[in-house]
């Protein structure tokens, strides 16, 4: 009681216990009650209260946001945005908290005017507590909302994933349910990273994509063609600048039931690809060291193997070497070839390429190859030409990306940051270099298929391929073609690769009544160069260059009449 | 008679406890603007998400294509369009030579 005897000097003089006991009592007691007030008030503050405080504090706070992490957005090379995710508002309304319905509806109205008077008095004379008005609404008419102050309004935040682009890549981005979850393309192949709110970054350029899509599309309008596809590639590591297939879709409305329109061309539709198949025979024909550029192959007269006669469409009346079989396109110079170098070789190669197998490209969409092993003559043949083999449009952009790239094999890829590039060596880089000189004079040579693809100062080169069209039910369309062109700008150093297909074109009065990939896919390569170009900082530069002449050879191409051309 | 040590305790003891006091009651407090300020940047951010949508629509290529060509009358580049800056020099020595020849 030491403590408390401070309270005593008051009563030092005055013997009275009693009194000093009260006193001290008394004193006692406020202390106590004093310590206990500001102990509970503390107490309360630093746990139970701070806890409802918070609770109430961030009330609002956690509704939004904190049940969930913000989808991450995809971006596309130069941080354009492809997919984001907003904030929308939904309205409902609470038809029992309604006064005066008549100035309710008639509120409503003047705001969205596309609401119907007798179905909005319908639902606002219904016993429900909760009946749904609109999906989405803007947050102007949002503000709108709240400044008229309706009463018994509803209104609940929600995430909606978007497409600002419409169809731009919408077969590349995919699309996500309801829920916010990826079922298809990036969004589903990258559905972890962006549940958690980590952003994606494609290799997609918004604007050679926009250009492709824009392109193709006129000219399958112009060709009355069922659809097509086109891809432009980084011809030394794979980025996959855009990749096009028609018909497309609007992204904001992905939907199972667009069907055909969901599918994409360029990643997993399989077809024969037709001529263009034979640049992967001429190298394969030159890395077997069975054949050099100068052998000649008599193409003059039919070639018929068991059933089937093999004809060339601008038939020759003389022997031809390599370069002037893959200028003319001819099956038979092409078959005899194949036929000389045989069928494992073949194979070896189709698959060193990766012809045989689904490429590792980051969606789920993705074609297998098909093609006929039966190691017979004929498939053999067949395969060289373009026949008898099914690849994707991003299968052959990856192969011609390897022939041209020194022969180092390229996997197309839709990130950007997937720098680590194989350094694995599937044709030499003389075989090479032979190649990408072949490739120019099937564009710049008079007798090129694809001369219509000649674009002066930014060397263009590639291959043409017109195949009928294959039968659900098997056997082949004669009057329905699948044309296609894959190539690389600027050839003396190729940096990009482009592959178009084009599905089934007609022929018009314009091309005399040709539906030939010479006539349909290389005057559109020749506009997609010329608009892409200086996008690409590829810089036009002359054939009579220096630098030109040491990275390409020179080979003589005769014409029907024998005359040879440079 | 005073006792200085029981005084110093009580006054101790009551600045300690007023102290605490305040201590707690800014802090909840700094909690509340803290929650609120997370609140706001939340708000801005969602609107930032909008706003950025908003602009990538506007800028989408084919709306920019469509300006270009229709309301400012810009047309594709040609190859013929892109010089070199040397190839320029060139030619301009060349065509001041032939003048002076």
């Amino acid at each position: 009681m030491k403590v408390f005897s401070f309270v005593n000097f008051h009563f030092k003089k005055n013997n009275d216990t009693k009194s000093r006991k009260i006193k001290l009592l008394f004193c006692g007691f406020l202390l106590i009650i004093s310590f206990t007030m500001i102990g509970y008030r503390t107490i309360s503050l630093a746990s139970a209260k701070k806890v409802n405080l918070s609770k109430i504090a961030h009330k609002d706070f956690n509704s939004k946001t904190l049940e969930k992490t913000i989808r991450g957005n995809i971006f596309d090379r130069n941080n354009k945005i492809l997919a984001t995710t907003i904030d929308t508002s939904s309205l409902s309304i609470n038809p029992q908290e309604i006064l005066n319905k008549n100035e309710t509806i008639n509120k409503l109205i003047k705001i969205f005017p596309e609401l119907n008077e007798e179905v909005l008095l319908k639902k606002l004379n219904n016993n429900k507590k909760h009946i749904n008005l609109l999906r989405e609404i803007s947050p102007r008419e949002y503000v709108k909302i709240l400044n008229m102050g309706i009463e018994g309004l509803i209104i609940q935040t929600r995430q909606k994933r978007i497409y600002p682009n419409n169809n731009l890549a919408s077969h590349i981005l995919g699309g996500t349910d309801i829920d916010g979850n990826g079922i298809a393309g990036v969004e589903k192949n990258f559905e972890a990273q962006l549940q958690k709110g980590n952003h994606v970054t494609l290799s997609i350029h918004s604007g050679i994509q926009h250009i492709t899509r824009k392109l193709l599309l006129n000219q399958i309008k112009k060709f009355e063609a069922e659809g097509g596809a086109g891809i432009i590639m980084n011809a030394k590591n794979g980025q996959v600048y855009a990749s096009v297939s028609l018909p497309d879709y609007n992204a904001n409305n992905y939907d199972l039931k667009l069907d055909k329109k969901l599918f994409n061309k360029a990643t997993k539709g399989i077809y024969e690809l037709g001529s263009t198949l034979k640049l992967i025979t001429a190298a394969i024909a030159f890395e077997s060291n069975l054949i050099n550029e100068n052998e000649l192959f008599d193409v003059s007269k039919p070639l018929k193997v068991s059933s089937r006669i093999i004809s060339d469409f601008h038939p020759l009346s003389f022997s031809i070497n390599i370069p002037e079989v893959i200028v003319h396109s001819s099956n038979i110079g092409s078959a005899k070839m194949a036929e000389k170098f045989g069928s494992s070789i073949q194979l070896k190669y189709l698959k060193s390429l990766g012809l045989m197998d689904m490429l590792p490209l980051e969606i789920p969409e993705l074609g297998r190859p098909q093609i006929l092993t039966d190691k017979k003559v004929l498939t053999t043949m067949a395969i060289s030409y373009g026949h008898s083999i099914s690849i994707t449009p991003m299968h052959l952009a990856s192969a011609t990306a390897t022939i041209v790239n020194n022969g180092i094999k390229i996997d197309p890829t839709l990130i950007t940051d997937k720098t680590k590039v194989q350094k694995r060596h599937v044709i030499s880089k003389e075989t090479s270099k032979k190649m990408k000189s072949i490739m120019r004079l099937v564009v710049s040579n008079q007798h090129g298929t694809a001369k219509k693809a000649e674009v002066p100062g930014y060397i263009v080169g590639g291959k043409t391929g017109t195949a009928e069209k294959i039968k659900p039910s098997g056997g082949y369309f004669k009057k329905q073609n699948i044309v296609a062109f894959t190539g690389a700008f600027p050839m003396n150093d190729p940096q990009f690769i482009i592959t178009l297909m084009i599905d089934n074109p007609k022929g018009q009065q314009f091309s005399y009544g040709y539906r030939t990939a010479g006539w349909v896919v290389a005057p559109l390569v020749k506009k997609l160069v010329t608009r892409i170009a200086p996008i690409l900082n590829i810089k036009p530069q002359s054939e009579r260059s220096i630098e030109f002449s040491n990275n390409l050879l020179n080979y003589k191409i005769r014409g029907k009449n024998k005359g040879a051309n440079l | 008679m005073i006792r200085y040590p029981s005084l110093l305790i009580i006054f101790v003891i009551l600045f300690v406890a007023i102290s605490l006091y305040q201590i707690k009651h800014f802090i909840t407090k700094k909690e509340i603007e803290l929650a609120q300020i997370k609140k706001n940047i939340d708000v801005a951010q969602s609107d930032l998400n909008i706003l950025n949508a908003e602009l990538t629509y506007l800028k989408r290529p084919d709306r920019i294509e469509k300006i270009a060509i229709n309301k400012l009358g810009l047309r594709e580049v040609l190859p013929t369009d892109i010089w070199d800056l040397k190839d320029l020099v060139n030619a301009t020595d060349s065509l001041s030579n032939g003048e002076k020849k």
